[in-house]
């Protein structure tokens, strides 16, 4: 029952709430915990590749890495969100278009 | 320690990379300068010592280092175009980086005496490093064509400091001779480096040896002469060129405008041991080419005939200007005639003294200042009983001009002796030999003749400028100028060349008899090339002393016991005629300038013919300038100079303005109907058009980016065929 | 017996929480669901033996990425005022129909390019065999700073780049 094809299911359902998530939410919070399910179904394949197949440590590197730059992403991109609302008092995505004129 | 490219690179990029640094600033930071060029040379000299001791710790004459890299490769097919790079160490290789480091490093510390109050005094500095690396790189080079390559930039650091006091009339004169004469044999030796490659597919030292140990080059020719002939022939013609030997000589006696301790570097540690270097390292090619002879008689004419011209050289630089060619004759006879370990030695020893005895010729020129013409004086006439006033220079130079005359206990001796004691023996066995073991006896003599000559005229007897005499200060130690000369003069000693005294026998060290120079140096091995493929090849690392054992010092050297003691004799014969000679040399010397009871003057007047074809050196430079320059390269440049300006430019040139002028008009209709409105215009119509459409899809909302991600994606992954 | 219950567990944690945030109406709400499912991936991790793995994931997302989340959503909520001075709700809503049928044409899509992209490794590897547990940290720890030493300073610089850079963002500014 633990195999690399329930792991790769469960990633594959991250990945799709994720990217349903990102498309249906208006919110950019709510698209950032999109962003946070995707990392998290690769990092997830990552581990259970390296576990399954080859048996060796790189994988879970990989998952470690990831795991840092969604921290480091969730930092700024929060911060920018807040730096955001101070300004326009809102975190509506279509609202973010200063640069399309 | 394991050597490697980059673990021997320091040796040859820490003078470069003083070169590099001083270059920007040497005009501001002149101490600085000075002090990272001696400091980098100094370092230099460490890694090189620390290469040579762990060769003479090894002590085996086969053991040798070659690493390469692949420089380029443009090979296609079974065509190969290969150029590797890299290094070949072997025992002779690390004796001459030893050298040239170690007596670089002293030149570069006696500069900071003799420059010191020179107004260029920096940029010395730069041309010296620079000079120097090329050096250690060339000694380094696996291959011919690296070798060329330092050759060349050798030649331009020559070119630079012979004209280094570029106000001084004939100094610009001088650098162009020097970097001319050379080229003649530059252009030779690249001849000879595309003639070996054309048989051997590299020019790899390496490959070279095993390409004629295989017998490569037997049944080649080309026009007529056999191919390893011309190949060496043209090699040795760069010898000859940067050597200064017999007929290309002309350049180095003028190389004498430059600074004193730059004519010691070119004379002793860098430029004209290139060249013998280099014929050293082609020996095998020679041999193959039977060139041997040939070697031999420009050996022995270049070893007597410049002896002859130092004979009534006034300047001091002149003479030991003329002696270095004598000398460099000298080893290339010992290259003729086979004696490989004894020409290779003559260069190391020679480098000691000569370089010596230039410092101390320019400690002594230093010290003499003419107070009318503001100029440092070089005439011997107007020195004389120099004794008192510089006693630590006279000492210095008199170590070295006993070993350059060959007296023995000096290292000069133990060489040349090894060298004239194997063409005495190449002569009993071939009679062609007799002209130059003769000619090499005779110049043996003129030697120590001209050098006691110069001895005694510059600080014996009565000072014969005495306003010049009184205005010059005495001595006083200094470790910038005498250390130098101190070290030098002691390394003339022959105990560190040879396992003895003499030159002859051998001692105990640490329990073993052996004599590392005649057991290191050997010719290159033509058997242990021949089996590449078989043996571990380029073993390097790790020399341990299970895989080396310290080879026993074998007396016979190979030979048969009752060839060996017939080699044993001629030499002893040869050693005992060089020491008579050598000893009536000085003897005549001191008659005619010590005692003064020969007068000179009467044997001028009776050989006064041959004395003034000696003060025009033979009336090479005339032949040369009046032969060949104006009689043959005038006329051809003239005509060359028609060629270009009355048939080229009038009717190739002016008429191709005319093909011009046509083309251009149709070029400048298609420009403006077919480029301009077409495709210009066009071009921006259709980037209009579709801004239009690709506007539209650029809405600014980001989900609906994501969508199109997706879709691009999504028809990316149905188009594979998994 | 142990690990299929995690297993199970875990999966079903994950499975759940990422349709909850998927379908949640409410933001906080979403951000509890993604600590969840976060939470399930952890476990997942731990059943594979991935220990530091699923510590990390602990730490850093639970700990840190999430709290992290749920002080933006309170930031970003605190007026009573609904919309601002440009007429827009200050929070916008959850998702609308128009968006919710985009998505999920974009979710059937995906659906069937991975599934057909993994189809082959279904067929291929549907029975793993796990030997037996040990701990990875040390490996981990040695991979990091041997083999993989660049990439570890590489993402040092790039978190104080990212503390640096959202401290120099989000501070606040006169006018």
């Amino acid at each position: 029952m633990i195999s690399l094809s329930s792991y790769l299911f469960i990633s594959f359902t991250l990945f799709v709430a994720g990217i349903a998530v990102m498309i249906a939410r208006k919110n950019i919070i709510a698209m950032m915990l999109g962003i946070e399910l995707i990392l998290n179904s690769a990092a997830l394949n990552f581990a259970a590749y390296t576990r399954f197949i080859n048996n060796n440590l790189e994988g879970h590197l990989m998952s470690l890495f990831i795991i840092v730059i969604a921290a480091a992403e969730a930092a700024v991109g929060l911060a920018i969100v807040i730096r955001f609302f101070q300004i326009k008092e809102t975190i509506h995505i279509d609202d973010a278009a200063q640069l399309q004129s | 320690m394991e050597y490697t490219i980059s673990t021997i690179a320091p040796i040859v990029l820490l003078p470069f990379f003083a070169f590099v640094i001083n270059a920007f600033i040497v005009k501001r930071f002149t101490t600085l300068a000075v002090i990272i060029s001696c400091a980098s040379i100094v370092g230099s000299f460490f890694y090189a010592a620390r290469v040579f001791f762990d060769f003479l710790n090894v002590f085996s004459a086969d053991y040798y280092i070659h690493k390469t890299f692949t420089w380029f490769d443009l090979s296609y097919g079974s065509f190969p175009f290969k150029m590797d790079m890299g290094i070949y160490i072997d025992n002779m290789t690390a004796t001459m980086l030893f050298m040239v480091t170690g007596v670089a490093s002293l030149i570069h510390i006696f500069s900071t005496y003799y420059m010191h109050d020179d107004k260029r005094y920096g940029r010395f500095f730069v041309y010296l490093s620079l000079f120097t690396s090329a050096m250690l790189a060339l000694v380094l080079s696996e291959n011919l064509i690296s070798v060329f390559i330092f050759w060349e930039l050798m030649g331009f650091c020559s070119y630079s400091l012979i004209g280094f006091y570029y106000e001084k009339e004939g100094a610009g004169n001088a650098s162009m001779k020097a970097f001319m004469t050379t080229r003649v044999g530059d252009v030779f030796f690249l001849l000879g480096i595309l003639a070996i490659w054309s048989v051997v597919g590299s020019v790899s030292f390496v490959d070279i040896y095993q390409a004629i140990g295989m017998g490569k080059f037997n049944g080649l020719y080309a026009l007529g002469i056999p191919l390893a002939t011309f190949a060496g022939f043209s090699v040795f013609m760069g010898t000859i060129g940067k050597s200064a030997q017999f007929p290309l000589q002309v350049w180095l006696p003028d190389a004498m405008f430059g600074p004193t301790p730059c004519s010691a570097l070119i004379h002793a540690a860098t430029m004209v041991a290139a060249g013998v270097y280099l014929s050293l390292r082609c020996y095998p090619l020679m041999e193959a080419g039977h060139l041997t002879t040939f070697i031999a008689y420009i050996g022995g004419i270049t070893a007597f005939g410049a002896a002859t011209i130092a004979l009534v050289q006034t300047d001091i630089k002149a003479v030991l200007a003329y002696s270095t060619i004598s000398q460099l004759g000298y080893m290339v006879l010992g290259v003729g005639v086979g004696s490989y370990n004894a020409a290779f030695m003559h260069l190391i020893t020679h480098a000691v003294f000569k370089a010596c005895l230039f410092l101390s010729a320019g400690s002594v020129i230093h010290s003499l200042h003419d107070h009318h013409t503001h100029a440092h004086v070089q005439e011997m006439p107007r020195m004389g009983g120099l004794k008192s006033k510089m006693p630590y220079t006279f000492l210095a130079m008199l170590f070295c001009t006993l070993a350059i005359a060959g007296i023995p206990f000096f290292s000069g001796f133990v060489s040349k002796d090894r060298i004239l004691g194997d063409a005495l023996l190449m002569a009993l066995d071939n009679k062609v030999y007799w002209v130059p073991a003769v000619l090499g006896f005779g110049g043996a003599l003129l030697t120590a003749f001209y050098m006691f000559r110069m001895m005694f005229l510059t600080f014996f007897g009565e000072p014969r400028d005495k306003e010049l005499f009184d205005h010059t200060k005495k001595e006083t130690l200094s470790w910038n100028r005498n250390l130098p000369l101190l070290i030098l003069s002691l390394f003339t000693l022959g105990a560190f060349y040879s396992g003895s005294l003499t030159g002859q026998g051998f001692i105990k060290v640490a329990g073993e008899k052996y004599e590392w120079f005649q057991t290191l140096i050997e010719k290159p091995n033509l058997l242990k090339f021949n089996n590449k493929e078989s043996q571990a090849f380029g073993f390097a690392s790790n020399p341990s002393s299970e895989t080396f054992q310290k080879s026993k010092y074998d007396s016979n050297h190979g030979l048969s016991a009752e060839k060996a003691h017939h080699v044993h004799h001629v030499h002893h014969i040869g050693a005992l005629i060089s020491i008579v000679i050598a000893f009536s040399g000085v003897f005549i010397a001191a008659m005619m300038y010590f005692w003064r009871s020969w007068n000179p003057g009467f044997w001028v007047s009776l050989f006064s013919r041959w004395y003034r074809a000696l003060q025009n050196k033979y009336y090479f430079d005339d032949l040369y300038i009046k032969g060949f320059i104006q009689k043959g390269l005038l006329p051809l440049n003239n005509f060359l100079a028609f060629v270009d300006m009355g048939i080229y430019d009038r009717y190739a040139v002016d008429g191709w303005e005319k093909v011009n002028r046509v083309m251009f008009t149709m070029a400048k209709w298609f420009d403006n109907i077919i480029v301009d409105t077409v495709a210009v215009d066009g071009t921006g119509a259709s980037v209009r058009f579709f801004n239009v459409i690709l506007r539209t899809i650029q809405s600014g909302k980001i989900q609906f980016y994501f969508i199109m991600i997706i879709l691009v994606l999504t028809g990316y992954i149905w188009t594979l065929n998994i | 017996m142990f690990e299929n219950t995690l297993f199970f567990l875990s999966a079903a944690l994950c499975i759940i929480g990422a349709a909850g945030v998927v379908f949640s109406k409410n933001l906080m709400h979403a951000c509890v669901l993604l600590l969840a499912s976060l939470f399930g991936v952890a476990g997942l991790y731990a059943v594979i033996g991935a220990d530091f793995l699923a510590a990390s994931q602990l730490v850093i997302y639970a700990g840190g990425v999430v709290i992290l989340m749920l002080f933006a959503v309170m930031l970003t909520g605190g007026s009573s005022e609904n919309s601002n001075k440009f007429g827009i709700e200050k929070i916008p809503g959850m998702g609308s129909t128009k968006t919710y049928v985009f998505a999920g044409f974009s979710v059937l899509v995906i659906s069937f390019t991975i599934l057909k992209l993994m189809a082959n490794f279904m067929k291929s590897y549907t029975k793993g065999e796990l030997p037996a547990f040990s701990s990875t940290v040390e490996k981990i720890g040695t991979l990091l700073v041997t083999d993989h030493v660049l990439a570890f300073e590489i993402s040092s610089i790039l978190l104080l780049g990212a503390l640096v850079g959202a401290a120099v963002i989000a501070r606040p500014r006169k006018g």
